[in-house]
């Protein structure tokens, strides 16, 4: 099982080595979308007290000032929306990766390769696990990029973080990952054309995003949109992974922990099983 | 596992597809150990659906079948480690090289790095690929992505190798070579099962045929035994107007001579063309007659005594044939 998810597992990668463009663009997007978007949706600059107060004295100005920090800190944990913003990318562009399992599963079943492995003398669900893991190898690659580059550019870091934070932020993010990917991979061994893959593509990752304290805190969203959001795997992973990068609290950490894992599981089990079950029944 | 008698055998395959197509009506037979056999029929037969079973791709709705001793349905993974499978469709992922493409099946077949390493190589020597095996499949020709697929197909030196319509496109020279390669193939000790609309492939390559329609297999034989239920050459005639078709026949028939009518042709049905020849002509020089020609026993004529149909609808009946160019009688 392992050795035949492996060879597979090198296959997909250096298919996406191979593909220099795509590798170049998939580099890129996220460097761009951190880089322009967390830099002008700057909310720390457009939340602080207007300059030009007539009438007030320094000290008015002061409390002004605390009280617009004291809010920063309590919505996003930091003063600083970039450092918010840009622990939440990580999670997006997990989930956003997640569809290349099914893009990926739709091409072989298309091209005849599928055929091929299905004849060959492997266990079946080695085939759906090596498109998992290519997502979850590929979103650690680009998640490094990623939080270098949210470096560069002004990303503050929690006091003291340690490996044991990089770790955990790697875990969660990949535990997000690889649940996005079952969810694409189920979809596309029973659908049989590509645009289904990216139309759920586009219906999902929107909601997915917002639906979550990725980009925004919970705390400010209207009553209907937090319930969304605590049910939202995004919500944990963004939650988790912010704890551990950037030392914004997090309400209950093992029950966020837990859920995180329980949903991951469900959807692992769940893709897996169905995927077998197409192959299997044909 | 079965006692093996047959390196392959189907008994009363049935395939309805979900669709509701029913594509394989009760198929049986039994492959020798080492023999090249074919199965002979028109689009939509039911082929590739018999390979597809075969090789576990898919389930049959009804019947068995044993390959290498192994239950296609039971004991499936025991299958897919002894047989090769050249499906009709392509299945190189034209993003690889010819070489990582070869490389990757022999891996999952269980071969080692070095292993792997060393009978992709040969394999890819065998055939004739060596030179492009570092290019992505992409860049590669029609007959040598096909030599490919083999490739790929052949890198675990399987005992059993299905070869499903081979050569479906490719060109004479190209297809000469693959039937070189199959015969090599069979002294090395590969049983083969050949899928093929083309007559003059099977007729040649097979060592037994079973020809196959509409999801039955209506013959079972070698080459000469098949082409020996014929009894005979046949003589087509066309006549130039369509209603002298049964005057034709009439004519004929009265002389003793065995006649049908079919697709606007009268066949005749003779021991020996060339002595018969002169008196049938003799018979219609009254008539105008459009074309006239001598088909000696073939499994063409054998398929269409047996179906009422022709082999390949799309193209001429007479393309590999003897023939006489529009022999015209005129009054
Ligand atoms: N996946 C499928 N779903 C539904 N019908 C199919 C499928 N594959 C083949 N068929 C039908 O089954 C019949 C046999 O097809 P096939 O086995 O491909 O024949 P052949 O290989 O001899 O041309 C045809 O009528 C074909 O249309
Ligand atoms: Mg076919």
């Amino acid at each position: 099982m392992m050795r035949a998810t492996l060879v597979l597992l090198v296959r997909e990668l250096k298919k996406w080595f191979g593909r220099k463009p795509v590798l170049v663009m998939s580099l890129l997007t996220p460097v761009l979308w951190i880089a322009l978007f967390g830099k002008s949706l700057n909310l720390t600059n457009m939340l602080m007290p207007p300059g030009s107060l007539e009438g007030i004295s320094p000290e008015m100005m002061k409390v002004l000032q605390q009280m617009v920090t004291a809010r920063l800190i309590e919505l996003f944990g930091t003063t600083d929306y970039f450092t918010y913003m840009s622990s939440g990318m990580l999670v997006v562009f997990a989930v956003f990766q997640g569809m290349f399992s099914g893009i990926s599963i739709i091409f072989d079943k298309r091209l005849g390769y599928m055929d091929r492995l299905l004849v060959a003398p492997i266990p079946r669900l080695s085939i759906w696990l090596s498109k998992i893991l290519a997502v979850a190898v590929r979103v650690t690659l680009l998640s490094l990029l990623l939080l270098a580059v949210s470096l560069l550019l002004g990303m503050n870091l929690k006091e003291g973080v340690g490996v044991i934070d990089l770790l955990a932020s790697w875990s969660y993010i990949i535990l997000l990952a690889m649940t996005i990917a079952s969810l694409y991979a189920l979809l596309s061994f029973y659908a049989d054309n590509q645009e289904i893959v990216f139309a759920a593509g586009n219906l999902l990752n929107l909601p997915l995003m917002f639906t979550s304290s990725a980009m925004f805190p919970v705390e400010q969203m209207p009553d209907w949109l937090q319930k969304l959001a605590s049910a939202n795997p995004v919500t944990f992973a963004a939650d988790l992974v912010r704890y551990h990068l950037i030392g914004r609290p997090v309400g209950d950490y093992t029950a966020e922990l837990v859920k995180l894992v329980v949903i991951a599981l469900v959807m692992l089990v769940v893709s897996g099983w169905a995927s077998l079950r197409w192959m299997n029944n044909r | 596992m079965r006692h093996e008698t047959c390196a392959v055998e189907a008994i009363d395959l049935e395939k309805t597809y979900k669709n509701g197509v029913k594509a394989l009506k009760g198929v049986s037979f039994c492959i020798q150990r080492g023999e090249i056999f074919s199965l002979l029929g028109p689009n939509g037969a039911g082929k590739t659906t018999t390979v597809k079973i075969l090789s576990t791709l898919i389930k049959p709705s009804g019947g068995t079948a044993y390959v290498g001793g192994y239950n296609v349905v039971e004991e499936s993974s025991n299958v897919r480690r002894i047989i090769g499978i050249v499906p009709q469709d392509l299945t190189a992922d034209d993003e690889m090289t010819g070489y990582d493409n070869v490389y990757v099946q022999a891996r999952l077949h269980g071969l080692s790095r070095n292993e792997a390493k060393k009978k992709t190589k040969e394999v890819l020597e065998f055939m004739g690929l060596l030179e492009a095996a570092n290019r992505k499949a992409r860049t590669y020709s029609g007959g040598m992505r096909k030599r490919l697929e083999i490739a790929m197909s052949l890198v675990h030196s399987p005992q059993i190798l299905f070869l499903d319509e081979p050569t479906l496109g490719l060109d004479v020279q190209s297809r000469r070579h693959l039937w070189d390669l199959i015969r090599k193939l069979k002294r090395e000790g590969t049983t083969i099962l050949l899928t093929t609309h083309y007559m003059e492939e099977a007729d040649t390559l097979s060592d037994r045929i079973a020809i196959i329609d509409l999801g039955k297999v209506v013959a079972l034989g070698s080459p000469e035994e098949l082409k020996a239920r014929l009894g005979g050459d046949r003589i087509y005639i066309r006549p130039a107007l369509n209603q002298d078709l049964s005057l034709i026949k009439e004519k004929l028939v009265s002389k003793g001579y065995e006649v049908s009518i079919l697709n606007g042709e009268v066949i005749v049905k003779v021991k020996k063309a060339e002595d018969s020849l002169f008196d049938i002509i003799n018979l219609l020089r009254d008539l105008k007659i459009s074309s006239l020609r001598i088909s000696k026993p073939n499994l063409e004529d054998v398929f269409l005594e047996l179906t009422g149909r022709k082999l390949r609808e799309e193209e001429p009946l007479d393309s590999f044939r003897y023939r006489i160019h529009s022999m015209r009688v005129r009054r």
